[in-house]
C-alpha cells in the first residue's frame, strides 16, 4: 500500500463547522425559509401560513404550516394516499392528483376554519388562472406556497397542487408563467392545455398511443389502470367525480391503529442512570465482602 | 497612515461571528416577538449588514420603544460629557435579544405573591425582603491540639555571628 498523508487530520476536525441538522439531510433550503417565516414586527404574533408542497417517490404531502419556536405547527394536511377515500386509486403522484390533493387541502382548511360556504373557489375547474374574490365579511385565508428543494420548472407537479389549492378556495400569491400550458415564446398561458392536465389528459393520450403501438408495454406500464377497467377515455370523467367528492366531504377520517407489536430484543437495554450507580454500590459491596469484610459497610463511594 | 475613526472602525474583533458560529442564522432570532416596554440586549450580528447600531450600542441593554416592519426602536443611555442621554436608536431584529436582566426580579414578584398570599390565609406576617449574607455561623474544630507558642528574649551576643 502506497504511503497516503492523511488528509483530514486532528486539526481539520477541530476546525469544521458543521452546517444546520436539516441542512446536512439536504431537506430545508434556510435562505428560503427565512423568507418565508419572517413575520413583521408590528404584526406580532400573527401566524404566517405556508402550503407545503412535498413528494414522494408514492405520495404527494400538502401542509398548511406556521413557525413557531417550539417547531412548526400543522393546521391541516392532506395525502394522496387518501384520495382511494374520494374514489382516485391509481396514479397517485402525477399532475392532476397532485391537483386533487390541494384542492382536498383546500376544502378542508376552509371547512376547519367555517369558511367553506364564503369560499367555495373556482368549481367547475377550467385550467385558467383563478383567484379569490374577497368576500363580504371575512378575508380569504392567505398561504405562502413552499415548494422546498425542487426546481421551478413549468409544468411541475407542485404547481398542480398549487392549482388545487387555488381552486379549493385559498389566497396564494402567485403567477401562471409556470402552469401547464404557458407558453414560453407567447408568454400567455393556454387554458386548455392547462385543463388537459389537470384531467389527467396527458396520462390518457400516452395511455392511447400505447395501446395502438406497444400494447405489451401497455400492458405492463398501466397494469393497475386495467385491472381496475381504466381506460384512456374513462379518466377525465373518473378526476371529475373525485373532486365532486372531495368537495362534498374534505373532513379527515382518522384511521383504526392497532399498538405496535411487541418484538423480541436482540440487543441489551441501556441501563438508567439509577440503575448504574446501584449495579456500582452491589458491586462495591460484593468486593468487600469477598475482601474480608472487617471493614466499613457502607460502600456508598460517590 | 493616521488612526481611521471610521463608523466600523475597532470592530474587527467585537463584530465578527464566533468560532465555528458563521454561516445561516438560526431562525429564532426572526421569530422572537418583541413589546414596548421589553428590556432587550443589543448585540451585533456581523453577517447582517442592515440596520446594524454603532458599536458604541454593542452590549447595551436598552428598553423597546418603537416597533417596525423588521427593525425594534431601542432606548439606551449614553453619558456624553458630565450627563446621560437617553438615545433612540432603531436596530433590525438580528442584532438584539430579549434580555434576563428583569427575570430574576420577575420570578421573585410571583414567588413573594405567593408567600405573602399563603401567609394571608394561615394567619402570618412574613417579610419577603432580601437579606444579605451574614457572617458564618461558628463551628468546632475537629482533632485539635492546643500548643502555646510565646517569643523566647533576644539573645545579642549570640545572634551578632561575628562582627560587632
Amino acid at each position: 500500500m502506497v504511503y497516503v498523508k492523511a488528509q483530514k487530520g486532528k486539526a481539520y476536525f477541530k476546525r469544521y463547522q458543521v452546517k444546520f441538522k436539516r441542512r446536512r439531510e439536504g431537506k430545508t433550503d434556510y435562505r428560503a425559509r427565512i423568507r418565508l417565516i419572517n413575520q413583521d414586527k408590528n404584526k406580532y404574533n400573527t401566524p404566517k401560513y405556508r402550503f407545503v408542497v412535498r413528494f414522494t417517490n408514492k405520495d404527494i404531502v400538502a401542509q398548511i404550516t406556521s413557525a413557531s419556536i417550539a417547531g412548526d405547527i400543522v393546521l391541516a394536511a392532506a395525502y394522496s394516499h387518501e384520495l382511494p377515500r374520494y374514489g382516485l386509486e391509481v396514479g397517485l403522484t402525477n399532475y392532476a392528483a397532485a391537483y386533487c390533493t390541494g384542492l382536498l387541502l383546500a376544502r378542508r382548511v376552509l371547512k376547519m376554519l367555517e369558511m367553506d360556504e364564503e369560499y367555495q373557489g373556482n368549481v367547475e375547474a377550467s385550467g385558467e388562472d383563478f383567484s379569490v374574490e374577497p368576500a363580504d365579511t371575512r378575508r380569504p385565508f392567505r398561504a405562502l406556497l413552499d415548494v422546498g428543494l425542487i426546481r421551478t420548472t413549468t409544468g411541475n407537479r407542485v404547481f398542480g397542487a398549487l392549482k388545487g389549492a387555488l381552486d379549493g378556495g385559498l389566497d396564494i400569491p402567485h403567477s401562471e408563467k409556470r402552469f401547464a400550458g404557458f407558453d414560453k415564446e407567447k408568454k400567455e398561458l393556454d387554458p386548455e392545455v392547462h385543463r388537459k392536465y389537470i384531467f389527467g389528459g396527458h396520462v390518457a393520450a400516452y395511455m392511447k398511443t400505447l395501446e395502438e403501438d406497444e400494447p405489451e408495454k401497455y400492458q405492463s406500464h398501466f397494469s393497475e389502470y386495467i385491472k381496475r377497467g381504466l381506460s384512456a377515455d374513462g379518466i377525465e370523467p373518473l378526476y371529475k367525480k373525485v373532486h365532486a367528492a372531495i368537495r362534498a366531504d374534505p373532513t379527515i377520517k382518522k384511521s383504526e391503529k392497532q399498538p405496535p407489536k411487541e418484538h423480541k430484543r436482540y440487543n441489551l437495554k441501556k441501563l438508567t442512570y439509577e440503575e448504574r450507580k446501584a449495579k456500582l454500590i452491589a458491586r462495591l459491596q460484593a468486593l468487600n465482602s469477598a475482601a474480608g469484610g472487617e471493614d466499613e459497610d457502607d460502600d456508598d463511594d460517590e | 497612515m493616521p488612526a481611521g475613526h471610521g463608523l466600523r472602525s475597532r470592530t474587527r474583533d467585537s463584530f465578527s461571528r464566533p468560532f465555528r458560529k458563521k454561516g445561516t442564522i438560526a431562525l429564532t432570532t426572526y421569530l422572537r416577538t418583541y413589546h414596548i416596554g421589553d428590556y432587550v440586549d443589543i448585540k451585533v450580528n456581523g453577517a447582517v449588514h442592515k440596520g446594524m447600531p454603532h458599536k458604541f450600542y454593542h452590549g447595551r441593554t436598552g428598553r423597546v420603544w418603537n416597533i417596525t416592519k423588521r427593525a425594534i426602536g431601542v432606548e439606551v443611555n449614553k453619558q456624553v460629557g458630565n450627563r446621560i442621554i437617553r438615545k433612540r436608536i432603531h436596530v433590525r431584529v438580528e442584532h438584539v435579544m430579549p434580555s434576563r436582566c428583569m427575570e430574576e426580579f420577575r420570578l421573585r414578584k410571583i414567588n413573594n405573591d405567593k408567600l405573602k398570599t399563603e401567609a394571608k390565609a394561615n394567619g402570618q406576617q412574613i417579610s419577603t425582603k432580601r437579606q444579605p449574607e451574614g457572617p458564618k455561623p461558628g463551628f468546632m474544630v475537629e482533632a485539635a491540639t492546643l500548643e502555646t507558642v510565646t517569643p523566647i528574649p533576644y539573645d545579642v551576643v549570640n545572634d551578632l555571628k561575628g562582627g560587632y
